[in-house]
C-alpha cells in the first residue's frame, strides 16, 4: 500500500500546475532575473578591467616605454598600451576604444575623453603622477647623490605590501552568490506547498478525497508517511533542477563542493515538506487559508534570511539572533555559507542537524494533529 | 433468514446544541436497496458518516456485517464501497488512473485489480474517456467516474449519498440503472436522496427521515398505506357553487376538498371509482369543467401528512 500511495502522490505532484510553477518555473525565472541584474552590477562596480590606452611618442623616452610595457604585460594588467600616431589615437579616443592618450614629449601628459569612465581616467592620471614623481626622485638623486642611485631605484621598484592577502576559503566570496544561496533555500522551503497538501488530503473533515481514503481499509499512518516520502522526493527533484539550472545554465559559481550544495538543498526540502504538513494539520481552516499561511510564513522566512535584501539577515543577527537559529530559510542559506565562505564542516553539520530536528518536530506535530480517525463534524 | 448487513441502534449525534440524529434506529437486510429519504438537513449524510466511522457520535451502536464498526475494522471496511455526495477524485489523474488508484486501496493483486478497473469502466460507460482528466468531463460523466471509483473493488455493501445531485436526466437514468444492476449482482445498497421519484423507482425499502429521526419505514406501498389519502382528483372548473362542492364532500371516501384558482381538488381516502362519482355530481348539476386528472399518493404526500411540510425544498 505504501508504494501504491507513493506512486500516485508522486504522479499528482508533477502534474499539479501550481507545484510546477512555484517549485520549478518560479525559481528559474527568479534565478535568471538575479543573474541578469546582479552579475551586471557586480561586473560594473567590483571587477577591475584593464584600461585601454594609446601612447603617442613625439619624443623618445625609453625609460617610460619600458615602464609602460612592463605594466601592460603583467597579469591583470593595469593598462593595455598601444603605441601609435596622434591621428589614430584621437580617432580611437573618439570611438571610445580607449580611455585616454598619453603624450610622450618633453613632459608626459594625458588626454582623456569627456565620455570616458571617470574611475579609469583617475587611475590613468594617478599612474602618470606616480611616474612623474619617481622620475623626479631619480633625476634628483643622479644629480645630487649619485652614490645612492641604486638604493633609490631598488626602493622605488619594490612593492611595499603592508597587507598580506590570506584567502579564508577556496569557495566563492562573491557577495552576489548570497542571492543564489537564498534562492535555493526558498525553493527548498517551498516544499511547504506539497507538505500542506498531504495534510489536507488525509483529513476527512477537510477534503472529500481524504474521506474516501479514510474509509478504505488502510492504516492512516502508512498512507501519510508514503505521501510525505513522495512529496519529499518530488521536492528534492525540484531543488536539484534549480541548483543545476543555477550552476550549469546560468553558470553561477557556488563553490567547488557541488555534491554538498545538492545535499544542503535536499535537506532543506525535508524541512519544507514537513513544515507544510504541520501547517496543513493545524485546526479546521480551509485549504485556501492554510495555503495563504504556509506561503506567507515561507516568504517571510525567506525575506528575513536575506532573499530580497542581503543585509537583512545581519540586521536580524544583531537584533534577534535566536530567530536566525530556527529560521529554516536562514539555516539552509547558512549551510551554503558554511561550505563556501567559512569552510567549516562542523558548523555545517550543526545547521543540518538543526534542520533535521525542526523536520522531526514538524512531522511529529503533524502526525499528532492528524492522528484522529473520527471527526466531530465533516 | 436474510442476514442483517447494517444495524444501527439508538444513534445520537449532536453538533453543539443541534441534535442531528435523535435515537435513530435502522436495520438493513442483505440484498436490499434501502432508501434513506428526507429533506436537506434531515440527517441522512450524518447517518452515513457515522456508519462509515468518519464521524464520532454521542450514543448508540453500529454494526456492519455483524461486526462493530470502528475506524480500524479493515475487515468490514474492505467490503464497503462509498459514493460520496461530493465528487472525490484527483484532478491530476486521468479517469483510468483515478479508478485504478481507488481500486488499489482495496485490491492488492495486480491482475485482479486490472480486471476490476476495466469492469468498472465498462459498467459506468467511461470507455471513451479513460485518458481524460476529470476537469474535461461533463457533470454527468464526473458523477459516473465518482461511482466507478467507489464500486470498482466490487463491495458487498454500496453506500450512495445523493449521487445524482446536479446530474442531467440521461446520466441520472444511467446511474439508477447501474445501481439496480449492482444490486442484481448481489450488492446491498444504501441510497440517500431527497429526490422521492428516484427513491420510489429504485428502492425496495425506504426510511423517511426528518430532524434526525426515522419517522416511517417500509416498502413504498406500506408507506403509502400509512396515510389517509389514496387518490387526489384535480378538476378545472370556472365557477363552482358552494352547494355543489358540499355534495362532492358528502360522497363516500371523500374527506376533503379545496377550491382555489378555478381548480377543485378532491382528496379521497380509499374506495374505487372516486373520479366517476365526482364527475357524476358535476354532470348532474350541469357544471361545465375543463381538464381532469387524478394523482396517486407520493412519498411526498406521506411526508406531508406525517410532518406537515413538503419533502422537497421549493428550489429543488
Amino acid at each position: 500500500m505504501f508504494w501504491h500511495n507513493f506512486k500516485n502522490d508522486l504522479k499528482c505532484c508533477f502534474r499539479e500546475k501550481s507545484f510546477l510553477f512555484w517549485l520549478i518555473l518560479f525559481p528559474i525565472l527568479l534565478g535568471t532575473f538575479f543573474h541578469l541584474t546582479m552579475s551586471d552590477i557586480y561586473e560594473t562596480d567590483t571587477i577591475f578591467e584593464t584600461i585601454p590606452t594609446a601612447v603617442v611618442e613625439n619624443k623618445s623616452n625609453p625609460a617610460f616605454k619600458e615602464i609602460v610595457n612592463s605594466v601592460a604585460s603583467e597579469e591583470n594588467a593595469l593598462l593595455s598600451a598601444e603605441f601609435t600616431d596622434e591621428q589614430s589615437a584621437l580617432q580611437k579616443l573618439e570611438d571610445g576604444d580607449i580611455e585616454g592618450i598619453i603624450y610622450v614629449d618633453d613632459k608626459i601628459s594625458l588626454k582623456v575623453s569627456p565620455n570616458g569612465t571617470s574611475m579609469k581616467q583617475t587611475i590613468l592620471k594617478e599612474f602618470l603622477d606616480t611616474y612623474r614623481i619617481n622620475e623626479a626622485i631619480i633625476i634628483d638623486t643622479m644629480q645630487n647623490n649619485p652614490q645612492n642611485l641604486e638604493t633609490v631605484i631598488t626602493s622605488l621598484t619594490t612593492e611595499l605590501d603592508c597587507n598580506e592577502n590570506i584567502p579564508l576559503t577556496d569557495g566563492n566570496m562573491d557577495p552576489y552568490a548570497t542571492f543564489f544561496y537564498n534562492l535555493i533555500a526558498m525553493v527548498a522551503f517551498f516544499g511547504s506547498v506539497t507538505g500542506l497538501h498531504i495534510a489536507i488530503s488525509n483529513q476527512a473533515n477537510l477534503s472529500s478525497i481524504a474521506a474516501r481514503k479514510c474509509i478504505s481499509p488502510n492504516n492512516k499512518f502508512i498512507t501519510i508517511l508514503s505521501n510525505i516520502c513522495a512529496s519529499f522526493v518530488a521536492q528534492a527533484v525540484c531543488v536539484t533542477i534549480s541548483i543545476s539550472f543555477i550552476l550549469f545554465v546560468l553558470g553561477e559559481d557556488l563553490g567547488d563542493k557541488t555534491g554538498m550544495i545538492y545535499l544542503s538543498g535536499i535537506t532543506g526540502s525535508l524541512t519544507g515538506v514537513t513544515f507544510g504538513f504541520f501547517i496543513g494539520s493545524l485546526g479546521r481552516l480551509s485549504e485556501g487559508v492554510k495555503n495563504a499561511i504556509a506561503m506567507s510564513v515561507t516568504m517571510s522566512c525567506c525575506f528575513l534570511s536575506g532573499l530580497m535584501m542581503g543585509d537583512l539577515k545581519i540586521i536580524i543577527e544583531n537584533n534577534l539572533p535566536w530567530f536566525n537559529r530556527i529560521n529554516p530559510a536562514a539555516l539552509i542559506s547558512d549551510m551554503f555559507y558554511c561550505l563556501n565562505v567559512y569552510n567549516d564542516y562542523s558548523l555545517y553539520a550543526q545547521k543540518a542537524i538543526t534542520l533535521l530536528i525542526l523536520s522531526a518536530i514538524f512531522i511529529t506535530g503533524g502526525f499528532l494533529l492528524t492522528r484522529r480517525k473520527k471527526y466531530a463534524s465533516l | 433468514m436474510e442476514k442483517t448487513v447494517v444495524k444501527i441502534e439508538n444513534l445520537v449525534k449532536r453538533y453543539k446544541e443541534l441534535i442531528a440524529l435523535d435515537h435513530f434506529n435502522l436495520e438493513i437486510k442483505e440484498g436490499e436497496i434501502f432508501g434513506l429519504l428526507g429533506p436537506n438537513g434531515s440527517g441522512k449524510t450524518t447517518t452515513i458518516n457515522c456508519l462509515l466511522s468518519l464521524l464520532s457520535f454521542d450514543k448508540g451502536n453500529i454494526e456492519v456485517f455483524g461486526e462493530k464498526m470502528t475506524p480500524s475494522n479493515y475487515n468490514v471496511k474492505k467490503q464497503i464501497g462509498v459514493i460520496m455526495q461530493n465528487v472525490a477524485v484527483f484532478d491530476e489523474l486521468t479517469v483510468f488512473e483515478n479508478i485504478d488508484y481507488f481500486c488499489g486501496l482495496y485490491i492488492k493483486d495486480k491482475a485482479l485489480k486490472k480486471k476490476y478497473v476495466q469492469e468498472a469502466i465498462e459498467f459506468t460507460g467511461l470507455e471513451d474517456f479513460v485518458k481524460f482528466r476529470p476537469k474535461k468531463l461533463s457533470g454527468g460523466l464526473l458523477r459516473r467516474l465518482n461511482i466507478a471509483c467507489g464500486i470498482a473493488h466490487k463491495p458487498k455493501l454500496i453506500i450512495l449519498d445523493e449521487p445524482t445531485v446536479a446530474v442531467d436526466p440521461q446520466s441520472r437514468n444511467k446511474i439508477l440503472e447501474g445501481i439496480a444492476e449492482l444490486n442484481r449482482q448481489g450488492a446491498t445498497v444504501i441510497y440517500t436522496s431527497h429526490y422521492m421519484e428516484e427513491v420510489e423507482q429504485l428502492c425496495t425499502r425506504i426510511a423517511i427521515m426528518d430532524k434526525g429521526k426515522n419517522i416511517a419505514i417500509g416498502t413504498k406501498d406500506e408507506l403509502k398505506k400509512m396515510i389517509k389519502n389514496t387518490e387526489t382528483i384535480n378538476i378545472e372548473i370556472l365557477d363552482l357553487e358552494s352547494q355543489i362542492r358540499e355534495k362532492i364532500e358528502n360522497l363516500p371516501h371523500v374527506y376533503e376538498t379545496k377550491y382555489e384558482n378555478n381548480k377543485l381538488t378532491v382528496f379521497c381516502g380509499g374506495g374505487k371509482h372516486n373520479l366517476v362519482r365526482v364527475l357524476g355530481v358535476l354532470s348532474d348539476n350541469e357544471v361545465s369543467f375543463g381538464r381532469v386528472y387524478s394523482e396517486l399518493p407520493t412519498l411526498n404526500d406521506v411526508f406531508l401528512e406525517i410532518t406537515g411540510k413538503e419533502l422537497r425544498d421549493k428550489e429543488d
